[in-house]
């Protein structure tokens, strides 16, 4: 060959080595370990992802949805009885501190393996986020901006639901869009205990060489965070349109 | 010292009385009370400033009206009834509640805002927002900022419509503390005299705290002089407060410069102004030089259409055929007929004018000052005898 | 395939994992082997923790220098936040099988895609942290005749220790968390009692989360004793 065309041949060489081409097939790209991403296997098997993802999507939102009643309705608890607050504190930090594989199968002997098993797992995760969140926004609310409510006649629970939480919904909108962007990532660990989700994709028997399938899987997880994240900005911008009228 | 008489309990303006009866506040175990044994009566109607030194519980006496702090013994009357028996979230909701960073919910419009009361109390929403917009004119400001939110209006505006919040559910007593602190002076100067006229329109009863000995004398019809323990050196009108103080504590309190201080007492509206030769733009300098030979102030005021003062008009301007559109000399000090002499005075001296023209509240020209004239003034009869009268009744 | 995993589940005690930690158990799921008992866990424990460090220090050793720099200098507000908010998003077990896919199993890879997970929330925190110091003090250093290194190591960073901690607590529970699935790569540490059930059986399982959780726990309680101890008694006193 000549040498001048053999940059151009390398190059078409390792072209060829990251695609795959049909023309070309020697091997079937779950064996081939020296290739990249396979486009046409993802178009073939696209439709194998559908139900880990609805699985996954699931999981993080009923997780997330619990966690969030359970930590909102402690920092509400919490919020007029400082005696509450280290204890909580400290509970949540540990709940948050356990590796959620290993507290998956802590549950075991109380729930089994099962979904059940994942989500109080995934919900024990968010608490500590949510609940520390919540509490910092409630704390943040300007002390003559309470002073004021309070003159003006509104019970603790007016300025509760009408003042302390509507200013303070910043902070907790923030809390819950990073436990929501976490579960996501903790939930392809759901595999382990049974509970399906995109984890299941990744691994189940042998597939964990094959690059194609964890970047389609792994790709659809950090899509389905970033979505979520986004839908909670929208709904995080709009209940505070007040504060971005008010920077003009 | 003349004792105030136990007036009505309730105005014909609807205003309550408020009275303190032995009224303490004791925080935890401290020895000393924060407001010991205090006794005070507030007709209805009146101005009553709370002023000292700060910690000695003028705030702290302030809120036991509206129980936003709790009685320790003693009671406190409003109307002749007691707060004690009062649900504290209820009784607040008749109370005007004005603190000094006004604390208006950031969240909400500032029509919102003013109607908060309203709507706790279930008025119907045509009722708030005719309310609404009725505070708004009250307040001086343009009904269109309704529709704003907190963050966009300036200090002065905010706290505006803190005073408008207060009144909103048009409430027996106000309770005022330091509302006009965080302002700057000229800000301040305006809403104090704002909220005088207002006073006078709609007469509640008001319990104003301040530590500015100068400010409770332009505000207060009474005034209650602390010392720590809430126990009070003197209650007395501002006149009789400058001219016997009770002790050497207000003595102290009121400051070296009483005599000055007694200017506060009188307004520029009490002294018969000069006036200026008026001359608006493109008039005849003849006809202008024609008034000038006959008048009280040599120099001509060039105003406009509606009378407001633009400027002074100098030789120079006078040479032309027509008075010029921009006067030579800047209009320098402008005095609202409504300041106390004291204000106008400091505007005076620091303006270095020796004439000032003074405006109405529209600001039309009413006349024209200079301290020749409030000297003269003060130094004749009829000022002694409007000093004199300020004695015997509170200021009207 | 799910029933491959459920299959060999006969009821866990927390007995039988306690035995499990300390004695090399038999049982009809391993075939009559032994596996398990004190030595067994002590070699992956400290694997784990080796992992750990290494992974740490690593992301240390990245993320610490770019977060100091940025934020003392205070650009680059957008890469140090959304780098955290990003790192997230980043699934553990993608991750990791990813890593062994393409680059290959052993400890210096593994240590590699464990630093990925650990560097975010490190970047984001001392980004941040050295912002919140107060901007008056910081003059003050300035004014008195501080050079910029000094002012960042003697006034910022001591005022900004909490927050940086944080970050290496937040960083240390990502890594620990990972570390456990590191088996999939090769790497044997604790979670191989957990991923491995045809090897060790119910009471592995359930001895492995323990230990997994132990761990965690323990590693979380020294970092934050770590924190107080660098946490200047002034900045503790203001904040009480």
């Amino acid at each position: 060959m000549n040498s001048h065309l053999l940059p151009l041949a390398a190059v078409g060489e390792v072209g060829k080595s990251f695609f795959h081409h049909r023309t070309s097939e020697t091997l079937p790209c779950q064996a081939d370990t020296s290739k990249l991403f396979c486009f046409d296997w993802a178009k073939d098997n696209i439709g194998r992802y559908e139900t880990p993802t609805l699985q996954h999507v699931e999981l993080v939102a009923i997780s997330v949805l619990v966690g969030f009643a359970i930590a909102f309705a402690l920092a509400l608890l919490a919020h007029r009885r400082r005696w509450l607050q280290p204890p909580l504190l400290a509970a949540t930090g540990v709940l948050y501190t356990v590796p959620s594989l290993a507290f998956f199968f802590l549950l075991l002997p109380i729930t089994g393996l099962g979904r059940d098993t994942v989500v109080i797992a995934l919900a024990a995760y968010t608490l500590q986020i949510i609940y520390r969140n919540t509490m910092t926004g409630l704390a943040n609310v300007s002390a003559s901006v309470r002073d004021a409510a309070r003159g003006m006649g509104l019970t603790d629970r007016q300025i509760l639901w009408r003042v302390e939480l509507p200013l303070a919904t910043p902070e907790i909108v923030a809390g819950l869009r990073i436990a929501t962007v976490s579960t996501v990532a903790i939930a392809t660990l759901a595999v382990f205990a049974g509970g399906g989700g995109l984890g299941q994709q990744i691994y189940t028997g042998g597939q964990l060489t094959f690059k194609t399938n964890i970047i389609i899987a792994g790709g659809i997880a950090i899509l389905m965070a970033i979505s979520f994240d986004l839908i909670l900005l929208g709904i995080q911008r709009y209940a505070t349109r007040w504060r971005r009228v008010a920077e003009r | 010292m003349p004792t105030p008489e136990v007036t009505e309990e309730v105005s014909s303006t609807g205003a309550s009385a408020v009275r303190y009866e032995n009224a303490t506040k004791r925080y935890g175990d401290s020895a000393e009370a924060a407001v010991e044994r205090l006794n005070l009566e507030v007709p209805a109607g009146e101005v009553c400033v709370l002023v000292g030194p700060s910690g000695c519980g003028k705030t702290t006496a302030m809120r036991l009206v509206n129980r936003t702090v709790e009685l320790s013994e003693g009671d406190v009357l409003i109307g002749g009834e007691s707060v004690r028996k009062r649900d504290p979230a209820r009784l607040r909701r008749e109370i005007g509640y004005v603190i000094q960073q006004v604390g208006l919910f950031p969240h909400r419009t500032v029509a919102e805002n003013i109607g908060a009361v309203p709507q706790l109390l279930g008025w119907k929403k045509d009722r708030i927002r005719a309310r609404t917009v009725e505070l708004l004119e009250l307040i001086g400001l343009d009904p269109e900022l309704g529709e704003r939110y907190p963050a966009q209006l300036s200090g002065g505006q905010q706290q505006r419509v803190g005073v408008a919040r207060a009144l909103a559910a048009d409430p027996l007593v106000m309770l005022m503390d330091e509302p006009f602190g965080a302002i700057d002076p000229i800000s301040r100067e305006r809403l104090q005299n704002e909220f005088l006229r207002l006073q006078a329109e709609i007469r509640k009863t008001v319990l104003f705290v301040t530590h500015d000995i100068d400010e409770a004398i332009k505000m207060g019809d009474r005034i209650a002089v602390m010392r720590k323990g809430g126990h009070v050196a003197q209650y007395a009108t501002p006149a009789e407060l400058l001219m016997a103080p009770a002790d050497e504590f207000v003595e102290d309190f009121v400051g070296a410069d009483r005599a000055l201080k007694r200017l506060a007492l009188m307004r520029v509206s009490d002294i018969d102004l000069w006036e200026a030769p008026l001359a608006h733009v493109g008039q005849a300098t003849a006809e202008v030089r024609a008034k000038l030979r006959d008048a009280e102030v040599p120099y001509p005021l060039l105003v406009d259409a509606e009378r407001r003062p633009l400027g002074w008009l100098s030789e120079r301007d006078l040479s032309a055929e027509t008075v010029p559109a921009r006067p030579d000399n800047p209009l320098g000090p402008l005095l609202d007929r409504d300041d106390v002499m004291r204000d106008a005075l400091a505007d005076l001296l620091q303006g270095e004018a020796q004439y000032a023209a003074v405006v109405d509240h529209q600001g039309r020209i009413a006349g024209v000052l200079s301290v020749e004239i409030i000297s003269e003034f003060l130094a004749s009869p009829k000022a002694k005898a409007e000093e004199r009268g300020a004695v015997e009744r509170p200021r009207e | 395939m799910i029933g491959l995993f459920l299959s060999p589940l006969l009821p866990a005690s927390i007995g039988g994992a306690i035995e499990f930690i300390f004695e090399p158990q038999s049982s009809n799921v391993t075939g009559g082997k032994k596996v398990g008992g004190f030595s067994q866990v002590i070699e992956l424990t400290i694997t784990q923790l080796e992992l750990t460090v290494l992974a740490l220090g690593l992301s240390m050793l990245v993320a610490l220098p770019v977060g100091l720099f940025l934020g003392h200098r205070g650009t680059g507000e957008l890469l140090a936040v959304g780098l955290g908010n990003a790192g997230r998003a980043i699934p553990e077990l993608a991750l990791i099988a990813f890593m062994a896919a393409a680059i290959g199993v052993g400890l210096l890879n593994v240590t590699i895609a464990l630093a990925v997970l650990g560097i975010p929330p490190i970047l984001t925190n001392t980004f941040v942290g050295i912002r919140q110091v107060d901007r008056a003090t910081v003059e003050a250093a300035r004014g008195i005749g501080m050079t910029e290194p000094e002012v960042l190591f003697k006034v910022e960073v001591p005022l900004a220790i909490p927050t940086l901690m944080t970050g290496i607590r937040g960083a240390t529970i990502n890594i620990v968390a990972t570390a456990t699935i590191a088996p999939l790569a090769g790497v044997l540490t604790l979670g191989d009692f957990i991923i491995n059930r045809n090897v060790y059986g119910s009471n592995g399982v359930l001895a492995g989360a323990i230990l997994v959780a132990l761990l965690a726990l323990a590693l979380e309680f020294s970092l934050a004793g770590l924190q107080r101890l660098l946490t200047s008694k002034g900045l503790k006193l203001s904040a009480a």
